[in-house]
């Protein structure tokens, strides 16, 4: 059995953004997927606090996380409309089409679109990710390599996405190795390929 | 329960949603079926069989068409979820029993709108007379939720592994083989009017699939999540 990381600890707080770096192969989406719970580590544990001091449910993790990851994909068959309706509508949240019409909106994408998601650049499914990411308001947000696909323009919107996540007390976690994404982050964690 | 209900609907809605757009498992379904069923009645007909071996051959020959066509479609549910990388974001959004319902009710349209067009031409293609019509769609449909049932469960299972084909197939065959056997006893028994020997398979078909479903609904969370 390979061993991808050992001692890895700490803990993030609200309002906080962690940078995880490290060279490809490094670890940094399992890390990802650990934290998110997506896969159980061998060894340790992951808690995610609630205000009251008591530890989060896993079956509870879901509704406060948000993941934008490449190894994620949304519904290609369908439009970005009817994704954010189906991830609403098994999320238990009760949107409207008018919160995902602005939310589409907001991540630069047209919500009367009627192409399946199939037809878009992997810039527009990007962003489509970044909006199902946002799409129930996530105590704590992942971001893998989130910027990897955005035009410059969208690198700059989710920049300014990202701070305002963060001063809205959001934890924002960021798995990356682009430049400009480091600055975004307040800690570093470097993982050792 | 109505949240839990609705939230399941949403899975099976977007599974038939993306089917009807892409076809994949529709076609897989159809064509098998029409294929062999031709081949069956090209060869077989509706009158090489003796009287009195009809009822029983023909009720073998009904659910072999149906239970081979069911392996070559059931299975998409889970494998394309994981083969198009969807699965983790449904992981995350969704409560592992709703998605199992989800895609069970997806299975069931399908395995039904498969009988509805497979039943009425076999039975005119091969000259296959029923006794007791509206009981012989009872049957059809209990043996239907249970093959529904044992593939959605399987294709989960199956969704996780490399050898996804083969493993299907080996995977359903034990599991399907005594529901296979007792709903061909229960067709034959509303082919040749037999109400005692329905009622008995009837039962035992309900209590195979219901057994089945908690099964399903207990051992699914583990399969989904690990």
């Amino acid at each position: 059995m390979r061993v991808v990381f050992r001692a890895v600890s700490g803990e993030a707080r609200p309002g906080e953004a962690l940078v995880i770096t490290g060279p490809n192969g490094s670890g940094k989406s399992t890390l990802l997927a650990i934290l998110c719970g997506l896969l159980r580590p061998t060894k340790g544990v992951v808690r995610y606090r609630r205000q009251d001091g008591d530890d989060l449910p896993r079956d509870e993790w879901g509704r406060h996380l948000g993941v934008v990851a490449p190894s994620m994909a949304v519904y290609e068959e369908l439009t970005a409309l009817e994704n954010l309706r189906f991830y609403a509508r098994v999320r238990g949240l009760a949107l409207e089409d008018a919160g995902h019409r602005a939310l589409l909106e907001r991540v630069g994408l047209d919500p009367d679109r009627s192409t399946p998601v199939r037809g878009y650049s992997t810039g527009m499914a990007q962003r489509l990710k970044i909006a199902q990411a946002l799409l129930h308001s996530p105590s704590v947000l992942f971001f893998d390599e989130a910027s990897s696909n955005l035009d410059p323009s969208g690198q700059d919107w989710l920049e300014g996405h990202v701070r305002l996540l963060i001063d809205e007390g959001r934890t924002v976690v960021l798995a990356t190795n682009d430049r400009r994404e480091m600055t975004w982050g307040s800690r570093n964690v470097s993982l050792v390929g | 329960m109505s949240r839990w209900l609705a939230e399941a609907l949403a899975v099976a809605a977007k599974d038939l949603r993306a089917e009807f757009r892409t076809r994949v498992a529709l076609n897989s379904l159809a064509l098998f079926a029409l294929t062999t069923l031709a081949a069956v009645s090209y060869t077989i007909g509706p009158y090489r069989l003796a009287t009195e071996d009809r009822p029983f051959l023909l009720s073998v020959l009904l659910w072999i068409v149906i239970f081979f066509a069911a392996l070559a479609g059931l299975d998409r549910s889970f494998v394309k979820e994981e083969e198009s990388h969807t699965a983790p974001l449904l992981r995350l959004a969704a409560a592992p029993t709703v998605v199992w319902a989800g895609k069970l009710l997806y299975n069931l349209v399908l395995i039904f709108a498969l009988m509805a067009m497979l039943a009425p031409l076999f039975c005119v293609l091969m000259g296959f007379e029923i006794a007791m019509p509206w009981r012989f769609v009872l049957v059809l449909a209990a043996g239907g939720y249970g093959l529904a049932v044992i593939t959605t469960i399987v294709a989960a299972i199956i969704a996780q592994a490399l050898t996804r084909g083969a493993l299907f197939s080996v995977l359903s065959l034990p599991l399907l083989l005594p529901l296979l056997i007792i709903v061909i006893e229960g067709t034959t028994a509303v082919a040749t009017g037999d109400l005692a020997s329905y009622s008995e398979s009837l039962r035992a078909i309900v209590t195979m699939a219901g057994a089945m479903t908690i099964v399903s609904a207990f051992l699914f969370p583990v399969v989904w999540r690990d």
